[in-house]
């Protein structure tokens, strides 16, 4: 966590910060001695045009609150992105196209209703790597910096839970339905920011689950 | 929230929607209410383990989307076994008995609906409500006694009617009316002035009012005919019309449609109507002549049994209506064969057993029967009935009842038997009752005479229970074999949890849900001495003995007409496929509802015979 605060403080001698930034880097940091029970989570997701974040666009994104290790599904939000240029070949993937994304939401807006969402959160992704790339180079166009914000990724406990029990680790068995498959979690059907960022979320409260109660937040990080 | 955003909430928690919707009670919401609740829903996920009781964190339904819980009391015994779309409330398990606690016994995924949220769903939603506040063997009565089917009686009258009538006008004489009725073979016709209907004249008009009462031929019809005659509307069903026009001894109904003459209905239309009427079906085997002529009529039967059920008539009506029809097939076969050998030279009566004797026969049943003959017959007259009994058993397997595998058979010389021996061998089955020789002879414990002198069967059927009920080896030997048919329990609760599918066995729901309801039912009436054999009957004589409580009666019915009508749909399916009929039902292929109140249904088959264990099994392995 002191390494999150240095590069904020470090942000902030940088360049002015918008309200947005200021709000969310104003709440305070969970602690990570904290119990996951007092921990807020928020699970998210995002589709992109493509992998390569120089190159590619968001596209949607969905999110989800964990409170007391239970989702919150009232607080579920799926966001369309207005996109500069056409999704191309990747809506065989997202199913997005561009006659719906014509009439979505500003990046700046749907980013803005995110930090406001995410404040005083642990933000939790399978494969936090690919959407922190996008969504730090979106909000560092956006508000003049990354987002900065605590984050906790599926994909590397669950690589890491394999590598303890010292299981081989094959192609593809770190994906969310693979993951998921571990847990005898149902397959949806659906696919799409926040089906993904629910399936994330079940799977985070399994993974806990699994490894016992009394978890603190320093194991997940 | 933009619009965007709307629509892309509502495809993406449309799974979670669609097995909420799905789910007992909150099928019973309304959108609005299902929306309310879906908003309020955590979700959370419990490793094997795990347990919920009063002191857990949270309150609220929970409700499994995945995994199983078992709810146990105090005393750690288990009192259900949840699984996939089931739910529970910790407080409302709390408010029956105290101490009640939820166990997860495989990882669960668990959709929570916290206590606020759930308290006002239920005072806003009364089927959801109700739900909560009945017990499980009510959810049960409701499936086995509503059953919002069509019924065939239903279908509008215009279905029906005649829509080429003869009108006439009221001008014109008694004779030129008639002379048209003649020519179309009409009994009556309308009275038309325009498009108003002005009367009706018939048959029966023209022979009182005009021939009885002297007057001539040139008589208008105006004079004659019976004016403002009752109608009725074209949308009126099948019912209301039989009822109106026999009430009030109508043969004659003009049919109305937007207030205009459309047609006529008669009785004869109304029997036509019904000739798929169980009742006729009956009627015309009795008047056949011939062996072919029986097993011709009754070939379709499996299609009416389609048509019945369609029609919403009940599992116990319709195992009632196939055992009338299978007892009129012998009644007639016997008959015949009285007819080919003479008068039979001593009282004899012609005994049914099983499920016969039971009245609760569906298609596919075997033959299980035998004669009795009266004690003063002579050994030389004894061949009369050996060939009376082998014609009656062949007519029996050409009209579609198998040969019985057992031998149960009057042709069988061993149940073709004067009463004395009759008497003698059901003696010896209660004097050195092993479980395997009681398994033999349970079936013979239902009997009725379906023809001949009832007293005969009347009197083995006394014997009988004096035999057993003063006997309680034989009654415990009885109890071990009601306790060997155990409701399969293990293999479908395994299936509700075990997602893998190892066991997609289907089962067979006569041998694990209806025999265990019928020997049960046979054990006690056989303790108590109640000479009724259907099931139903002999439930509610046992509460009437004072043997069994209300609510197991009324639990136990509900459970076998439950599987009987599982049963009857399943074979009706068959039918329909062309496929030949048989007992197995996949639990899996259920809706999810139908799979919930069979598991019902077993819980009660299964108390039943724990409380069988007790009363007759006391300290027996």
């Amino acid at each position: 966590m002191w390494r999150l605060k240095l590069r904020r403080w470090r942000w902030a001698r940088r360049v002015e910060l918008p309200a947005v930034i200021a709000a969310a880097w104003a709440a305070p940091l969970p602690l990570a001695s904290s119990e996951l029970r007092d921990v807020s989570f928020l699970i998210c997701d995002a589709e992109m045009s493509g992998l390569d974040p120089a190159k590619a666009e968001l596209l949607s994104m969905g999110w989800v609150r964990v409170e007391g290790l239970e989702i919150v599904m009232g607080s579920a939000e799926h966001r369309l992105i207005r996109n500069r240029r056409s999704v191309g070949q990747s809506a065989t993937i997202h199913q997005l196209r561009d006659c719906e994304l014509r009439e979505a939401d500003d990046i700046t807006e749907v980013l803005s209703d995110f930090l406001q969402a995410a404040a005083g959160c642990v933000l939790v992704f399978h494969n936090a790597r690919l959407d922190t790339a996008f969504l730090d180079r979106a909000a560092k166009q956006a508000f003049g910096t990354p987002l900065l914000l605590p984050t906790v990724d599926t994909l590397w406990l669950e690589q890491r839970l394999l590598q303890r029990q010292e299981r081989p680790i094959g192609q593809g068995d770190l994906r969310l339905g693979a993951c998921r498959d571990r847990y005898g979690l149902i397959h949806h059907s659906a696919h799409n920011a926040l089906t993904d960022a629910m399936a994330t979320a079940e799977l985070l409260l399994a993974h806990v689950a699994k490894r016992g109660p009394g978890l603190r937040l320093r194991q997940l990080l | 929230m933009t619009d965007a955003t709307i629509s892309g909430d509502a495809s993406e928690l449309a799974s979670v929607r669609e097995f909420l919707r799905g789910s007992l009670p909150f099928n019973e919401l309304n959108d609005l209410e299902l929306e309310t609740a879906l908003a309020a829903m955590r979700v959370s996920y419990h490793a094997h383990g795990e347990r919920f009781s009063v002191e857990s964190e949270h309150s609220g339904l929970r409700i499994l989307r995945s995994g199983a819980v078992d709810i146990r009391d105090a005393d750690n015994k288990l009192l259900d076994r949840l699984g996939e779309g089931e739910s529970f409330s910790i407080a409302g398990l709390n408010a029956d008995r105290g101490n009640v606690m939820a166990l997860v016994i495989e990882d669960a995924l668990i959709y929570r609906l916290p206590e606020a949220a759930y308290h006002s769903l239920r005072s806003a939603n009364r089927g959801f409500d109700r739900y909560f506040s009945s017990q499980r063997s009510r959810r049960l009565r409701r499936a086995a006694r509503y059953q919002p089917e069509p019924n065939a009686m239903l279908a509008p009258v215009s279905s029906v009617m005649t829509r080429d009538i003869l009108t006439v006008s009221p001008e014109l004489t008694v004779q030129q009316a008639a002379r048209a009725m003649a020519e179309r073979r009409v009994s009556s016709t309308f009275v038309l002035e325009g498009e108003e209907l002005l009367g009706i004249l018939t048959d029966r008009d023209l022979r009182t009012r005009v021939l009885a009462a002297g007057l001539n031929n040139q008589t208008l019809v105006r004079d004659v005919m019976t004016p403002n005659p009752e109608s009725i509307s074209a949308q009126e069903s099948l019912f209301a019309t039989t009822l109106l026009m026999t009430q009030r001894s109508f043969h004659h109904l003009p049919v109305l449609e937007d207030g205009r003459l459309a047609g006529v209905v008669t009785t004869s239309d109304l029997i036509v109507a019904r000739k798929n009427d169980p009742v006729y079906l009956v009627q015309h085997i009795s008047r056949q002549d011939s062996v072919e002529g029986i097993a011709d009529l009754v070939s379709c039967m499996g299609h009416l049994m389609v048509e019945w059920v369609n029609g919403g008539m009940r599992a116990a009506q319709v195992s009632q209506i196939l055992t009338a029809i299978s007892d009129a097939v012998a009644v007639r076969l016997i008959q015949l064969a009285e007819a080919d050998l003479g008068e039979a030279p001593a009282p004899w009566a012609w005994l049914g057993f099983g499920s016969q004797a039971r009245g609760e026969q569906l298609l596919g049943a075997d033959q299980d029967n035998g004669i009795v003959i009266a004690d003063s017959v002579g050994d030389e007259d004894l061949h009369w009935y050996k060939a009376l009994a082998e014609k009656v058993c062949d007519g029996l397997a050409l009209c579609g009842y198998k040969y019985c595998p057992g031998g149960i058979m009057a042709s069988n010389d061993l149940w073709r038997l004067p009463l004395a021996r009759w008497k003698e061998t059901v003696r010896s089955w209660t004097r050195t009752p092993t479980g395997d020789a009681v398994m033999r002879v349970s079936i013979f414990f239902d009997i009725r005479a379906l023809y001949g002198d009832h007293r005969l069967a009347e009197s083995i059927q006394a014997l009988m229970l004096e035999a057993a009920s003063s006997n309680s080896i034989f009654l415990a030997a009885l109890a071990g074999n009601v306790l060997d048919n155990r409701p399969p329990l293990g293999v479908f609760r395994r299936f509700v949890v075990d997602r893998n599918g190892e066991h997609r066995d289907s089962l067979n729901i006569k041998k694990r849900g209806v025999l265990p309801v019928t020997e049960i039912a046979r054990l006690h009436a056989l303790a108590a001495k109640l000479p009724d054999v259907n099931t139903a009957a002999r439930l509610q004589s046992l509460v009437s003995a004072g043997r069994m409580a209300m609510v197991d009666s009324r639990n136990l019915t509900d459970a076998l007409h439950f599987i009987q009508g599982l049963r009857m749909d399943h074979q009706c399916g068959q039918i329909q496929r062309g496929e030949a009929v048989d007992n197995y039902i996949n639990p899996r292929a259920l809706p999810r509802l139908a799979k919930e109140q069979l598991r019902d249904a077993f819980t009660i088959i299964d108390e039943a015979q724990a409380s069988v264990r007790q009363n007759y099994r006391a300290g027996m392995a």
